[in-house]
Formats: structure tokens, C-alpha cells, sequence
């Protein structure tokens, strides 16, 4: 597994090199997103706001909102475009079987956008002065959150094996993660609040919301949950991911058909 | 052991309402070193049987074996397989060749520093060695196929299934891609292989399995297969001209003289009266009619038809 993790890690950062404009457009587009937040222009924050006013909460919010986002969509995405160029059933040929590959691509992915994110945050604290100081401990539901994210991601991958052309579909997802992300459910009571927290990445931002707007100490018992919820996801995802492998197996779906 | 075997395979597909029988019951059998070529029109199956074979398609019913291991059970069966597919890029268009190899042998379950070794002696091998570094996206079709076929070996697999491996390639690239195939024969890699262009078949392959929807109709050895098509004629060329003596004698014996040359479709032993018959007319050539493929191929879609 890790050396699929280190071929993958290589492929990511060697496609990036190969489109140079297409990276630094990236590279711009994050360091003026973080520079305007850094000089308190709130609004582009958009609705992660309300993880809390302080320059940090917004840095935390932001980052989650992208990272969620990139996770959700980019295995189908990927699996979209290699099914029409025509490298995905080569993928398929792999002993280990697609859903370890894809799951390797994923935490590449992760880590180069880690390392892109952080380089620049870094560098934005040189040139401004300005420290972000969040407790180490915001880490730990942000984690929880992004598991919950790949699982929705391999369920929405299943999707695209078998229906191909859901490109439409994925930009409505922007919709409903938002309203997982942003629906404050951990101060709703009763059945809604527990109907909310079995939705996936509601408790882990539900806890990022109490550590950050809210101010609260770090509750081991609400992050094992969030844990548990975004473990339980990601085993789902990859679960529905392996039965729409079978499906298209079936029908004859990978490649041109 | 046998380095694939297919029993019975079977694939329906459903469309609009209906369901196509793209694979009704063929068994194949390849031994190492073997070319099989499989031939067959359009939709006559190749893909489907092909993909079954690589594990991408489920069969509704038979067995494939690779290397003794099945696919569809067991996935580091598919360690002992390399395919190209048909009318796909296979590689990544925006790494280079070398960055393929590595990529591709780490996810067949080599190591990268392997992959990396074994991919520059397959560069150097397909004569690749001077693009190693240039964007696969930039290289001529041909390259792009000769290096899809790299990539599909740098496991160093006992199958290699190519589908279509000349299709869309230029008259030249067409005869590298076959001249690279005919060398991985020689090494004796077992390769098998579908192909519209059966004057390939004919040149590369040892025994050939034609198809035609969904069955196989005919698998023999190729020499066998071309004996048994080809007519028992002969025909004689000589130089000059057949005088009017000669032409009566030659009819006597069933042979029928046509301007500059003797057509001959008795028995084999009755060929030297026909030539007992010409002397002294020098001869030119004398040739046992043989069919080739496509003669073969056309007489038993026919045959199909018909029936
Ligand atoms: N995934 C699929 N779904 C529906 N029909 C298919 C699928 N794959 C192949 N077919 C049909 O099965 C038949 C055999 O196709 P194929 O194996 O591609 O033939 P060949 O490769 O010999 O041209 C064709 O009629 C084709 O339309
Ligand atoms: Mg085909």
C-alpha cells in the first residue's frame, strides 16, 4: 500500500509539473485567497464564516470547505476523464484492484494539496507578520471530516463508473455539502440532532464549530464519534465503491461502452 | 501448463429491451510460446472475449484460467497478464514513456526501483530509448502503441493479449507494431492477438480461432488451417507458346492450357505427365495453389451465412 501511495504521490506531483501554467494559476488563486483573509476581507470565506470571526477560524473554515470539496469530487472527476481517455481499464488491470489505487491516488492527492496549502500559509505569516495561532487539537475533527469526505467521494466514484456522464450532478454536490458543513445540527435537540450527526462530516464540523465560533474545550468523546462516523463512511464508500466495480464488470461498462 | 485456457465462455448484454449475445460458448487454449490470432468481422465478439480474459467483463457462464489462476477470483492472477486494449490511449498522455513504465510496473506489483529497470531495457528494446523523456502526448502514433505494448510487458507477464494492436496505425507503423510483435513470438512470449488485417494473422500467428457471432467456426494451426482451404491446383508456366498437339495432350490429362501458363487440377501424382507433356518448353515456375487467410476467412463467414 505505501508503494502505491509513493507511485501515486510522484504521478501527482509529475502531471502537475506538466501543466506549469496550470499550477501557478492554482498556486495564485490560493496565496490571494489566504492574503485576502489574512487582510480581512471576510467575505471570501463565504459561508465557512461561521466557524468563527478570528483570522484563524476563517483560515480553518476555508480549508475545510476546499479540502471536503476535493475530496468529494475528485475521484469521479478522475474516473470520468480516464474512462474517456481510455487508461482505466489499465488501472483496472492491477492486481491490487481499483479501489486500493484509487484509494492511494486519494491520500497522494491529499498530501500534494496539503503541501501546496501549508507552503503558502507558511509564507503568507513571513510576508505579513501575522501569526495564526489555532490549537493543534482543530486538526483532529478536520481528519474526521475529510474521511466522511472520501467515503461521500467512493460513493459518487460508484456513480460515475456506472453512469459515466454525472458532471451536472457533481456540481449540485456543492449544495449539499454546504448544508452538511454549515447546518449547526449539534445544537439542534432530539431526533433532529441525532438524524443530523448520522449524516456524514456533521460531527466533526460540529466540533470544529464548538472548538473555533464557540470557543469550547476539545471533547474526546465528541471527536471518537466524529471518528467513528468518518471511519464508518469511508469503509461505506469503499464498500458501494467495490459493488459498482462488480455492476460494471457485469454490463461491460469499463471503457467505451 | 497451459498459459490460458477459457471454457465455454458466455456474455449476454442487455440493450434497448434487448439483450445482444456477444459470446455464445468459446473455449480457447494458448501454450507458452503460442501466437493465437483471433479473427473475426465486426461485433463479432473479440472484445468481449478479450476483456473476459483480462478479468474487465464478467462472463455469464465458462471459466478462463491464466496461468492456471482466475482472474475473476483471484486478482494477482492478473500479475501474469498484460493487455493493450483496443482503441484506447493505455497510457498517460502526459507522463513520459519512462514515467509509464515505472507507474504502471509499481501497479502491477513491482517495486519502483524494478519498474524503472525493467522499463529502460523495454525502452531500449522497442528502440524508445531517445524519447524516454518527451511527453508521451508528442510521439507518433506508432511510438505511442509500441510503448502501450512495453507497458502491458514490464511485469514480464506469461499472456499478453493485444486487441487490435494495428488498428488506426499508419502503413508504417503498422508494419513496426508487426515486426515488434513478430520479434516478443520469436522470444517466445504467448501472445493473443485480434486483427482485422489478416495478412498479419497469417504472418504471426501459429494457430488462429475465427469467430463470427459469438462462436468460434473454425481453430486450427495456421499452415493446417491454410492447407485445408487451399485447392489441390497447380499451376505451370512456361516460356512460349503451347502449340495445338500439346494443348490436345494436356486436355487428355486434365490439365487446361491457358495463354503462357498450364492450370492443373487432377491428381498430385498426374502432375508429372502435365510436365512430361511440356518438355521441352522451359518452365518458369510450377506452384501448388495455397490459400491465404483471407480466402479462408471469406469462405467460412460465407459458409456461416449460408447455413
Ligand atoms: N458493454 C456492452 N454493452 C452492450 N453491448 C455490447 C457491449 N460490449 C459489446 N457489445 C455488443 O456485443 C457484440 C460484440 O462486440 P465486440 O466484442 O466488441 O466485438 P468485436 O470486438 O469482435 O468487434 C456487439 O454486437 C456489441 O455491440
Ligand atoms: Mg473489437
Amino acid at each position: 500500500m505505501l508503494r502505491l501511495i509513493g507511485i501515486e504521490f510522484k504521478r501527482g506531483l509529475l502531471m502537475l509539473r506538466r501543466y506549469p501554467m496550470e499550477m501557478v494559476g492554482q498556486l495564485i488563486v490560493i496565496t490571494m485567497i489566504f492574503y485576502g483573509l489574512f487582510l480581512g476581507a471576510r467575505y471570501i470565506a463565504g459561508p465557512t464564516a461561521q466557524f468563527g470571526e478570528r483570522l484563524d477560524a476563517l483560515v480553518v473554515g476555508y480549508v475545510l470547505w476546499t479540502f471536503a470539496l476535493f475530496a468529494i469530487g475528485d475521484l469521479s472527476w478522475g474516473l470520468m476523464d480516464e474512462a474517456r481517455t481510455g487508461t482505466l481499464e489499465q488501472v483496472f488491470l492491477s492486481p491490487y484492484g481499483p479501489s486500493r489505487v484509487y484509494l492511494a491516488r486519494n491520500v497522494a492527492g491529499l498530501l500534494v494539496t496539503l503541501a501546496l496549502n501549508l507552503g503558502i500559509l507558511l509564507l503568507i505569516q513571513l510576508l505579513t507578520g501575522v501569526r495564526l495561532d489555532f490549537s493543534p487539537a482543530v486538526l483532529a475533527p478536520l481528519g474526521a471530516v475529510l474521511l466522511g469526505a472520501y467515503g461521500i467521494g467512493f460513493m459518487l466514484g460508484a456513480l460515475a463508473l456506472l453512469f459515466k456522464r454525472i458532471q451536472a450532478f457533481l456540481n449540485l454536490f456543492q449544495f449539499v455539502l454546504m448544508f452538511l458543513i454549515m447546518t449547526p445540527f449539534e445544537q439542534f435537540s432530539g431526533t433532529a440532532r441525532l438524524a443530523g450527526e448520522l449524516l456524514p462530516m456533521t460531527i466533526g464540523a460540529g466540533q470544529l464549530r464548538a472548538l473555533m465560533a464557540r470557543g469550547e474545550a476539545f471533547d474526546p468523546v465528541v471527536f471518537g464519534l466524529a471518528l467513528a462516523s468518518g471511519l464508518a463512511y469511508l469503509i461505506v464508500g469503499l464498500w458501494v465503491f467495490d459493488c459498482a466495480v462488480r455492476a460494471a464488470k457485469e454490463r461491460g461498462l469499463l471503457g467505451g461502452y | 501448463m497451459s498459459v490460458l485456457v477459457c471454457e465455454n465462455l458466455q456474455k449476454s448484454f442487455p440493450s434497448r429491451g434487448r439483450s445482444t449475445r456477444a459470446v455464445q460458448g468459446v473455449s480457447l487454449r494458448v501454450e507458452p510460446g503460442e501466437v493465437l490470432a483471433f479473427l473475426g468481422p465486426n461485433g463479432a465478439g473479440k472484445t468481449t472475449t478479450i476483456k473476459m480474459i483480462a478479468g474487465l467483463v464478467r462472463p455469464d457462464a465458462g471459466t478462463v484460467r491464466v496461468a492456471g489462476r482466475d482472474p475473476h477470483r483471484d486478482p494477482w492472477a492478473l500479475r501474469q497478464l498484460g493487455a493493450v486494449l483496443e482503441g484506447n490511449r493505455n497510457v498517460y498522455w502526459r507522463l513520459t514513456p519512462l514515467e509509464n513504465l515505472e507507474y504502471f510496473g509499481v501497479l502491477r506489483g513491482l517495486s519502483a526501483a524494478e519498474a524503472r529497470h525493467r522499463g529502460r531495457a523495454l525502452l531500449e528494446r522497442f528502440d524508445l530509448t531517445d524519447k524516454q523523456n518527451a511527453l508521451t502526448q508528442q510521439l507518433s502514433r506508432g511510438m505511442q502503441q509500441k510503448l502501450a505494448i512495453a507497458v502491458s510487458l514490464v511485469h514480464e507477464p506469461s499472456l499478453l493479449l493485444l486487441d487490435e494492436p494495428t488498428l488506426g496505425l499508419d502503413v508504417e507503423a503498422a508494419e513496426t507494431v508487426k515486426q515488434l510483435i513478430h520479434e516478443l513470438a520469436e522470444d517466445g512470449q504467448a501472445i493473443v492477438f485480434t486483427t482485422h488485417h489478416l495478412d498479419v494473422a497469417q504472418q504471426l500467428s501459429h494457430r488462429v480461432a475465427i469467430i463470427r457471432e459469438g462462436r468460434i467456426v473454425a481453430e486450427d494451426h495456421t499452415d493446417a488451417l491454410l492447407v485445408r482451404f487451399s485447392g489441390e491446383q497447380y499451376e505451370i508456366e512456361v516460356v512460349g507458346k503451347i502449340d495445338a498437339a500439346r494443348r490436345e495432350r494436356l486436355r487428355a490429362l486434365g490439365a487446361e492450357p491457358l495463354d503462357g501458363r498450364v492450370v492443373y487440377l487432377g491428381a498430385p501424382e498426374g502432375l508429372w505427365d502435365v510436365l512430361e507433356a511440356l518438355r521441352p518448353l522451359p518452365i518458369l515456375r510450377v506452384e501448388k495453389d495455397r490459400a491465404d487467410l483471407t480466402e479462408v476467412f471469406l469462405k467460412l463467414i460465407r459458409e456461416e451465412e449460408r447455413a
